[in-house]
């Protein structure tokens, strides 16, 4: 309980200056970045129109596969392999997407595959430019709802350069020295044996752990260095250490409001917005932890508590506030097994992807996310005061709520058909390590984490055949490329309208009203698009 | 236009039957992609009923088959209402003859061209749309008005367009057509009211792709619900196959429940009739959109243009106040006043006399061979001469030239008691007289615009409703402010040239306001296209008429309030049944889940929170009771959600609580009586 | 063609950005961490090394086996809790059991093929075996006397006591009036119905010594447990129990703060300090 209050207090101090600051990098001119620009040959004064943003956005993520791609096809050749061999095909295909789509699914155990360079050159590099590329297109959309009559939503190269430069990195290299002093480590130390107390043997290995654990937090990306991630006492080593990452891990998603507040000019809407995710959150949390601490499940009755997959240190408050954290953001790094949840707790887990990554998602995506939600919430409501809705003075025709739809259409249709055609083949059903309904649970798990963008899993599920790591794969790249493309196209329509001017007829979108009908409106959609789903699964287990 | 507003005939629907199911032809449904669903849904059902015939099978063809219809009735019962009006429209376009004016030659009405010139006599209907060119004569144009008494139609000014289909009662005129074969006024009222060519307008091809959204969404959560229901199944070997679910997954009539239940068909299937029941309000009122989109677009107006004259104010101004001259009793000046006013029939004229009698007690007299001086615009006076005294009253200058010419004095005091009334708005008559050779001014007649009654209110009302209202007048700002300041409107425009206006229009909408205003005069047709909503008075010349996007055929401004709210309710409703459509769900998964899933997972029976008897009876009552809400709120469909002018964020509230949670909760009652007596045949259990 | 130069620029620039942000955030930035890092936290940074006698022995945060050459637990050492990494406490394959909170029921070996302990069965096991290695009763709910998980599977006229294989004797011999019969290896029984018997028993091994960590590694073990394991150390090396319990005190650090985390107990700082006071 103070664990959750004292993270929220937290927050709540941290996300005004933090927030601000991000509005005045984002809106401000080019600082001692300047010398970057010039090696990429851009002027950051030209901006791009919302083609233009997304072709950069993508060519960058194309290059960044397949830079990651081959790192580790060659990095038996490469310093550091610590011995390693090449990553197979399938499997550096898939967590090049998966790194580079700030998923960081891993279809591997990093501390017996992946090399010391590849961790800190290939993959935390992406930890910080995929973050980055999702603040981006938050910022783009921002600005289609700050500007009026506007071709232009800002320069992709910029925004990227300015985020990793300005924002991500600063808070990282804190964040990794505070993580260097509760413990983790960063050496360049290889595997290697030591003789142990009781005078066995004991494989130990290091590694540029603390600086890859810093921003695998704040950039929500969650791909461990280790298997087991943050519950591997190298990653997360004390309990105190545990409250710095999840208070990373949340930080600028829920900064990421007042950043919008503060560059559309209005800071209460900001507010509503963060209120939003805020409501959401602690409930989500709430219900998780109850959950897990009643440990209503046959397991965990017979043993007592829900300790299976939980750590001594962290306890069961502990794991599931870090749980719930994590699947909230899109981070999916884990200090426990998910997988060993209780049916209710597994499902809490499940539901907060479920709800998009919106509450409060990932690094910019999710505030994009809950932006389309406040879109489609202010279409049926606005509706229902008789005018042609508008959000924030932007009309929502149908253009705007095409992309809206299409946007919301991804993630579901990719998680239930993934999951769908996944039940219904032999390779698919071949990867449950539970039976029965947990194995559903597992495979429904694996593709709502990737089409999230998530990463974390319930890991007993095999994702290293061919076949999942194909079909993760393309389910990573739709959920994260599709809607930001269909994001960038509406903040391209909306920066070209000019504002409606408010009246008392306008639907009034920083109220209580108003934030809770889109934390209504966003779970009863969700409840209603994966009902069955949770059913066969989760509910099918749990509830008897 | 009798037709009450709103009330559902329930012989309507009896009457509409054949035309909704004329409608299940799929090239019709096309339109309509969710209830092209549910019909694909029906014959799916239909077949598998067929192939494995049971009486829960055929239960659910019948009744996916009723829901399709159902959606069809709605639509149907919507255009029937128009189509008795268009059928009355016909009646007054029945095949008319036209005499050219030149030739003198007798064509058919269809085959004028726009610039033939007719002549048109009493008795003789006008053979299509044209302005008079010559002549004046009085029309009944109660065939598209239903108002019985005649209007005047002259040649020049704004009173010059006369419509096909109406009928001369006297005199003789020679019009130029204006309209081209086949699209006169009343071709375009008839297909209006009939919804012949209805076209989306924006908000509803918005809506309709979220609803497809909806669709897609849960098209794909039936059908990927498939292989995880076979792998349930296969893990629990051990239970039965049940009608619901069997090792081969759910049924194919159960998974089609499921689907239609989900998708939103009771806004589907209710979208097209909102929209012809919307027209169709603003017909009853006497009010032709021209396009959905104006009807769309009075719901988003921010900024209301009112004319001062006649909507704002009464037509014609009042005598308010007599103000005596030094050394004159007011009771003197009253008299004179009377004296000079009994023979002027205008407005003004008359309300002078009626003042004297309310203010004075003095009654009508009869004069001894009084001589009358009529107002000329050179005198720009009347009065009356009896016997030696000569009573003028008039324009201030007008009437004070005349006292100096008969030697008299007017005085520095009234000049300011005139300068006084222009200040505050009025208009001031001065009175004057010469009564043996003695001429001296009386006094000051104050002439008051009155403003109508209620437009304070209705005014007030606006501002809630977060609309701005400006009054344009060609008065001078100062008489301007005075009556905007008594009628309460937001700000004004005076000495307005129709330029100004059209200025006004554009800043307005340069800063994202919709914008409204009526105008009836060639002149205001500028405006009135550059306007969101322009509507034009049906009195008014054809060029204001195809300028506005609406025209009424009262030619009352004050319904442009009327036509706002109209547009508005018509989004409310709209809104309020798509929230209600999708609230609806919730109690539909928690009829359909557990009857698929319980006999697999026991535990899922927690969901059958309705207590619904059997499976098979939860799955039909579902069904059922999604195709009955669409008959039942079909009423609510064409009637529209009252709408009470109020801020958005109170309308929110109420819609919210009646439609979302209402819509919540509604079903799981619904569903529950529905299984209460369907349980009880056989074959559901 | 002019779509196709944009798309060529916007690679070209591409490739200049991952090359400049890969040595920025790849390169300076970690190595930045590194040198601040091992300057100023240079115990941590290389991993809280734990030496005795001059030789590493371990790591502080890393948990590791206390046990024999044949596996067995070395009775003088407080015990870890059980791990998934690898072949226990390997740093090299961390992982956690990832078996969900119903899985209860056994595949039985059969010739050739290995079967499958349930998570139920593992922690019935372990709480039978942490019970008889501390000399308390190992007995929890939903487990048979002889460590599996107490789960019948029933049929229209018969029961099976399905993680029982024959000749077994099944916990409770009958069932809703029907004999319950032992489980036959090999034999299908997934048509049942899954029934979990409770049996009552209270435990007396705490919750993390018959369950396994989520990285395999985990360093502590509950206050609990090491209480549990406090006799048996005593008697082992024939100290007082008292001195044993103040050691485990010594060794058990709060939740930090007094409120982030739970206490735990620092098994090879213990161990250590055992060694140590010899």
């Amino acid at each position: 309980m103070f664990f959750i209050a004292s993270l929220i207090l937290a927050l709540a101090l941290v996300h005004k200056p933090l927030g601000d600051y991000m509005a005045r990098v984002y809106s401000g001119p080019p600082g001692r970045e300047r010398v970057l620009y010039r090696l990429l040959g851009v002027r950051p004064d030209i901006e791009q129109r919302w083609p233009s943003y997304a072709r950069a956005l993508l060519a960058f993520s194309l290059i960044s596969v397949l830079v990651v791609y081959g790192l580790q096809r060659l990095q038996h050749h490469l310093l550091l392999s610590l011995g390693f061999d090449a990553v197979p095909t399938h499997v550096a295909w898939n967590t090049a997407i998966s790194f580079v789509t700030n998923t960081n699914w891993q279809a591997y155990a990093g501390e017996n595959t992946m090399g010391h360079l590849v961790q800190m050159s290939g993959l935390a590099v992406q930890n910080f430019v995929s973050a980055a590329v999702g603040m981006s297109v938050a910022v783009a959309l921002i600005r289609g709802f700050a500007r009026r009559g506007s071709e232009t939503i800002g320069n992709f190269w910029v925004d990227l350069i300015r985020g990793t430069v300005r924002i991500l990195l600063p808070i990282a290299f804190v964040g990794a020295l505070i993580l260097v002093a509760g413990g983790v480590v960063q050496n360049f130390t290889g595997p290697h044996e030591i003789a142990t107390l009781a005078g066995g043997t004991q494989h130990m290995t290091g590694g540029p752990v603390a600086s890859q654990e810093a921003i695998k937090e704040l950039g929500t990306n969650g791909g461990g260095f280790y298997n087991t991630n943050s519950a591997h006492p190298f990653e997360n080593p004390q309990t105190w250490t545990n409250w710095i990452e999840i208070f990373l891990l949340l930080l600028i998603p829920f900064s990421f409001p007042r950043t919008f507040g503060r560059m559309i000019g209005q800071l209460r809407q900001g507010y509503a917005i963060l209120a939003v995710m805020a409501i959401l959150a602690v409930l989500s949390v709430i219900l998780l932890n109850v959950f897990e601490l009643s440990g209503k499940a046959i397991v965990p009755q017979a043993v007592g508590a829900a300790m299976e997959g939980k750590e001594t240190r962290f306890g069961v408050a502990g794991s599931a506030t870090f749980a719930a954290a994590t699947t909230l953001t899109s981070t999916g790094a884990a200090n426990s097994a998910h997988d060993s949840y209780t049916p209710l707790g597994g499902m809490m887990t499940l539901l907060n992807m479920m709800l998009g990554e919106v509450a409060p998602g990932g690094t910019g995506s999710g505030l994009y996310g809950m932006l389309i939600l406040a879109v489609i919430t202010v279409f049926i409501a606005g509706l229902m005061v008789g005018r042609t809705p508008e959000y924030l003075g932007k009309r929502i025709s149908a253009r705007e709520i095409k992309l809206a739809s299409l946007y919301f259409l991804v993630t579901p249709v990719l998680v239930l058909t993934g999951t769908g055609i996944a039940m219904a083949n032999r390779a698919g059903l071949a990867a449950m390590l539970n039976a029965g309904p947990h194995g559903f649970s597992e495979i429904l798990y694996a593709f709502t984490s990737a089409a999230n963008n998530n990463g974390s899993a319930f890991a007993g599920v095999t994702v290293n055949t061919p076949w999942y790591c194909v079909a993760l794969g393309l389910c990573m790249a739709f959920g994260r490329f599709l809607p930001i493309i269909f994001v960038l196209a509406l903040a391209g329509s909306l920066a070209r309208q000019q504002a409606v001017p408010v009246s008392a007829g306008t639907l009034p979108t920083h109220r209580p009203q108003f934030v809770g009908l889109v934390a209504g409106v966003t779970v009863i959609l969700v409840a209603l698009t994966f009902l069955p789903a949770l059913a066969l699964g989760p509910l099918a287990e749990g509830v008897h | 236009m009798a037709v009450a507003a709103g009330l559902l005939d329930p012989r309507q629907l009896v009457t509409s039957l054949p035309d909704a199911v004329r409608k299940l032809n799929p090239l019709t449904l096309w339109h309509n992609p969710v209830m092209l669903i549910v019909e694909v849904g029906a014959l799916a059902t239909t077949i598998l009923a067929a192939a494995e015939p049971s009486f829960f099978a055929w239960a659910i063809a019948v009744w996916l088959w009723l829901t399709v219809i159902f959606a069809n009735l709605a639509e149907a019962v919507a255009e029937g209402r128009g189509k008795a009006q268009a059928a009355s429209l016909r009646a007054a376009k029945r095949d008319t003859t036209a005499r050219l004016h030149e030739s003198g030659g007798v064509v058919n009405a269809s085959d004028l061209r726009p610039g033939d010139l007719v002549v048109v006599e009493a008795g003789e209907i006008i053979p299509g749309d044209g302005d008079i060119v010559e002549g004046i004569a009085s029309v009944d144009e109660s065939a598209i008005t239903g108002e019985s008494a005649p209007v005047i139609r002259e040649s020049g000014g704004d009173r010059s367009a006369v419509t096909g289909g109406t009928k001369v009662l006297s005199d003789r005129i020679i019009v130029r057509i204006t309209q081209k074969p086949g699209e006169s006024f009343i071709d375009r009222m008839i297909a209006l009211v009939e919804g012949a060519d209805r076209q989306k307008t924006p908000n509803e091809i918005a809506l309709n792709i979220l609803l497809a959204a909806l669709t897609i969404i849960f098209l794909v959560a039936t059908a990927t619900m498939q292989p995880m229901a076979i792998y349930a199944r296969d893990i629990n070997p051990g239970v039965p196959d049940s009608l619901a679910l069997t090792a081969d997954g759910v049924s194919g009539v159960v998974l089609v429940s499921l689907l239609v239940c989900l998708i939103p068909t009771t806004i589907g299937a209710l979208l097209s009739a909102i929209g012809i029941a919307g027209m169709d309000r603003l017909v009853q009122r006497n009010v032709l959109a021209l396009s959905g989109r104006a009807v769309e677009a009075a719901g988003d107006v921010s900024t209301l243009l009112l004319d001062k004259t006649g909507t704002i104010t009464l037509g014609n101004r009042q005598a308010a106040a007599f103000v005596p001259a030094s050394g004159v009793s007011p009771a003197e000046l009253a008299a004179a006043a009377q004296l000079a006013s009994l023979a002027d029939n205008t407005p003004e004229g008359r309300s002078i006399v009626v003042y004297a009698k309310e203010a004075f007690g003095l009654r009508e007299r009869e004069l001894i061979q009084p001589r009358w001086v009529p107002f000329t615009a050179q005198t720009r006076m009347s009065g009356v001469d009896v016997a030696d005294r000569q009573i003028r009253k008039g324009a201030a200058s007008a009437v004070m030239n005349w006292v100096r010419v008969h030697d008299g004095h007017p005085g520095e005091q009234i000049r300011g008691l005139v300068d006084g009334i222009s200040a505050s708005g009025g208009t001031p008559l001065v009175v004057g007289e010469v009564n043996g050779g003695q001429a001296r001014v009386l006094g000051v007649i104050h002439l008051k615009d009155v403003v109508k009654q209620g437009m304070r209110e209705r005014f007030a009302e606006m501002r809630r409703m977060g609309i701005r209202t400006i009054m344009i007048t060609g008065d001078n700002p100062l008489t301007a402010k005075a009556i905007a300041d008594e009628a309460g409107v937001d700000d004004f425009l005076a000495e307005a040239t129709p330029e100004d206006k059209l200025t006004l229009i554009r800043k307005e909408q340069a800063g994202g306001r919709l914008v409204a205003m009526t105008g009836d005069g060639t002149n205001d047709a500028p405006a009135l296209a550059q306007a969101d909503v322009g509507v034009a008075m049906n009195t008014g010349t054809s060029a204001a008429k195809e300028a506005g996007n609406m025209v009424d055929l009262d030619s009352n401004p004050t319904k442009l309030i009327e036509i706002v709210e109209i547009g508005k309710q018509l989004l409310i409703t709209r809104g309020a049944l798509t929230t209600f459509s999708i609230a609806n769900d919730i109690a539909k998964y928690f009829a359909i889940i557990p009857a698929i899933f319980a006999a697999v997972y026991p535990g899922l029976d927690a969901l059958n929170v309705m207590r619904l008897a059997t499976p098979q009876s939860a799955v039909l009552s579902a069904v059922v009771f999604n195709a009955i809400i669409i008959v039942a709120l079909i009423p609510l469909a064409l009637r529209g959600v009252r709408y009470r002018p109020s801020s958005a964020a109170d309308l929110l509230s109420r819609n919210l609580y009646r439609y979302g949670l209402g819509g919540v909760i509604a079903p799981f009652i619904g569903i529950k009586l529905i299984d209460l007596v369907l349980q009880h045949l056989p074959g559901m259990s | 063609m002019e779509r196709l130069l944009h798309w060529t620029r916007a690679h070209l620039v591409a490739i200049r950005a991952i090359v400049v942000l890969t040595v920025l955030t790849g390169g300076i930035y970690p190595l930045l961490v590194m040198g601040v890092g091992q300057a100023l936290f240079h115990h941590q940074a290389n991993g809280s090394l734990v030496q005795k006698d001059g030789k590493t022995v371990g790591s502080a945060l890393i948990g590791q086996l206390f046990t024999g050459k044949d596996g067995k637990p070395l009775a003088r050492y407080f015990q870890t809790r059980p791990s998934e990494a690898g072949e226990g406490y390997d740093m090299l394959s961390t992982a956690a059991s990832n078996l969900g909170p119903e899985d209860i029921v056994d595949t039985l070996p059969v010739p050739g093929h290995a079967g499958r302990k349930s998570l139920l069965t593992q922690v019935c096991a372990r709480s039978r075996a942490a019970g008889e290695l501390e000399g308390v009763s190992g007995a929890r709910p939903y487990c048979t006397d002889e460590g599996v998980g107490a789960v019948l599977k029933v049929f229209p006229h018969r029961v099976v006591s399905v993680n029982q294989p024959c000749p077994a004797t099944p916990f409770i011999p009958k069932y809703r009036g029907m004999a319950v019969e032992c489980a036959r290896p090999g034999e299908d029984y997934a048509a049942g119905r899954t029934v979990p018997v409770d049996g009552g028993a209270t435990a007396e091994v705490p919750p993390d010594a018959v369950t396994a960590s989520g990285s395999g590694l985990d360093p502590d073990i509950s206050v609990e447990y090491a209480r549990l394991q406090a006799p048996r150390i005593a008697r082992e090396r024939r100290t007082p129990v008292e001195r044993v319990l103040a050691l485990i005190a010594a060794h058990t650090t709060g939740p930090a703060l007094g409120f982030l985390g739970e206490p735990a107990v620092h098994v090879l700082d213990l161990n250590l300090a055992l060694d140590q006071a010899r």
